[in-house]
C-alpha cells in the first residue's frame, strides 16, 4: 500500500510491515535497495517511512511498499495503523543483541493480532559482526511459528535479497519464481567473512533437523 | 510567582533535565507517583526512573509547543499539558508528543504526582 502522495503501479504491489526492536538495521536494510532509497515518501502524520522496493522476477516485475518506523518503537509498542493492511512482513533483530532477539516473539504477537495470515520473515541481521551473542543454532523461534528466518548483513547486502524472495513467492503462490535480475544496491559498507558465515549457515541446518528444545519457552512472556 | 510561571519554569526544568541528565529525572517524582508511557503504566519514583532509564536511546532533544496550565485541587496542585516535539539523533524524523503533569506542592517545591505521556501519530 503506497502513501496518498505516492505514485502506484501497474505491477503487483504489497505492504510489508517492518518491525523489531530500535538499533536492529531495520532503516539500514531497506536504503540499501537505491531505486527505493530515491522514491521512499515521509508522511509526518504516521510518522512512517515508505521505500517503494521493486524487484525483477521471471513473471515479472514486482514491488513491496515497505513501511519502516520513525523510531517510535524505541517508546513502545506501534499503533495498529501501522498494521492494517499489511500483506507480508519482515521482524528483525540483531544478533549482537540478546535482549532484541528475547523481544521478538512481542512482536510476533503484535503484528499477528493485526495482520492475520501473513507471510512472515524472521532476520537476525549484523551477522558481519564477528562478536554475536545469538548464535545461529539459538534462532529457533521461527520454527515454532512457522515462519521464515534468513541471517543477513545489511552493511554488507549478505542475503538482502532472500527475505524479498521468500515473501514474493509465498504471495505469488509460485515456489519456483525467482528473480532474473539484481536490483541496484548500495556499495557495501563491510565485507562478512564468508567462511565463519557458512559454517553459521550449516549449523543452522543442522540445527533444524533437531527437535524443538521446549526449555525455552522463556520466550515468550 | 503566578501557575503560569511555575508551570512554564516546571516544564523547562523538566525537559532539559530529560535531555541532558535523565537519570536526575527520579528526584521529581515521589513513592505514589505514576506514570503512563506509551500506555504502560509505572508507579513510585524508582519504577518510573526505571523505564525513563531504559528507553533505548543516548540522545534526545524535546521541543516545546504549548503549556497550558490550571490550578487543580484543594491543597493547591497544579495540572500542565505540554505538546511538543522531540528527536532522537540529528537524522531522525521529529515524532509530536502530548504529556500531562499533576504536580502537588510538598515542603514549598512541587513534586509529579501524575504523568502521562503519548507520542501523537497514527
Amino acid at each position: 500500500m503506497a502513501l496518498p502522495n505516492q505514485q502506484t503501479v501497474d505491477y503487483p504491489s504489497f505492504k510489508l510491515v517492518i518491525v523489531g526492536d530500535g538499533g536492529t538495521g531495520k532503516t539500514t536494510f531497506v536504503k540499501r535497495h537505491l531505486t527505493g532509497e530515491f522514491e521512499k515518501k515521509y508522511e509526518p502524520t504516521i510518522g512512517v517511512e515508505v521505500h517503494p522496493l521493486d524487484f525483477f522476477t521471471n513473471c515479472g516485475k514486482i514491488r513491496f511498499y515497505c513501511w519502516d518506523t520513525a523510531g517510535q518503537e524505541k517508546f513502545g509498542g506501534l499503533r495498529d495503523g501501522y498494521y492494517i493492511h499489511g500483506q507480508c512482513a519482515i521482524i528483525m533483530f540483531d544478533v549482537t543483541s540478546r535482549l532484541t532477539y528475547k523481544n521478538v516473539p512481542t512482536w510476533h504477537r503484535d503484528l499477528c493480532r493485526v495482520c492475520e495470515n501473513i507471510p512472515i520473515v524472521l532476520c537476525g541481521n549484523k551477522v558481519d559482526v564477528k562478536n554475536r551473542q545469538v548464535k545461529a543454532k539459538q534462532v529457533t523461534f521461527h520454527r515454532k511459528k512457522n515462519l521464515q528466518y534468513y541471517e543477513v548483513s545489511a552493511k554488507s547486502n549478505y542475503n538482502f535479497e532472500k527475505p524479498f524472495l521468500y515473501l514474493a513467492r509465498k504471495l505469488a503462490g509460485d515456489g519456483n519464481l525467482h528473480f532474473v535480475e539484481t536490483p541496484a544496491l548500495a556499495p557495501p559498507d563491510v565485507t562478512i567473512d564468508l567462511a565463519a558465515q557458512q559454517q553459521h549457515e550449516a549449523e543452522l541446518a543442522a540445527a533444524a533437523a533437531q527437535p524443538l528444545p521446549d526449555d525455552d519457552d522463556d520466550l515468550i512472556e | 510567582m503566578d501557575a503560569d510561571a511555575v508551570a512554564k519554569a516546571f516544564v523547562e526544568h523538566y525537559y532539559r533535565t530529560f535531555d541532558t541528565n535523565r537519570p536526575a529525572l527520579v528526584s521529581l517524582y515521589q513513592d505514589g507517583s505514576m506514570l503512563t508511557f506509551e500506555g504502560q503504566q509505572f508507579l513510585g519514583a524508582a519504577a518510573i526512573a526505571g523505564k525513563l532509564g531504559s528507553l533505548p536511546f543516548a540522545q534526545c532533544h524535546h521541543d516545546i509547543n504549548t503549556v497550558d496550565c490550571q490550578p487543580s485541587g484543594p491543597q493547591g496542585g497544579m495540572l500542565v499539558f505540554v505538546s511538543g516535539s522531540l528527536r532522537t539523533g540529528p537524522d531522525e524524523h521529529p515524532l509530536k508528543f502530548s504529556q500531562m503533569f499533576q504536580l502537588l506542592p510538598a515542603g514549598g517545591n512541587f513534586y509529579v504526582q501524575n504523568d502521562m505521556f503519548r507520542l501523537n501519530y497514527g
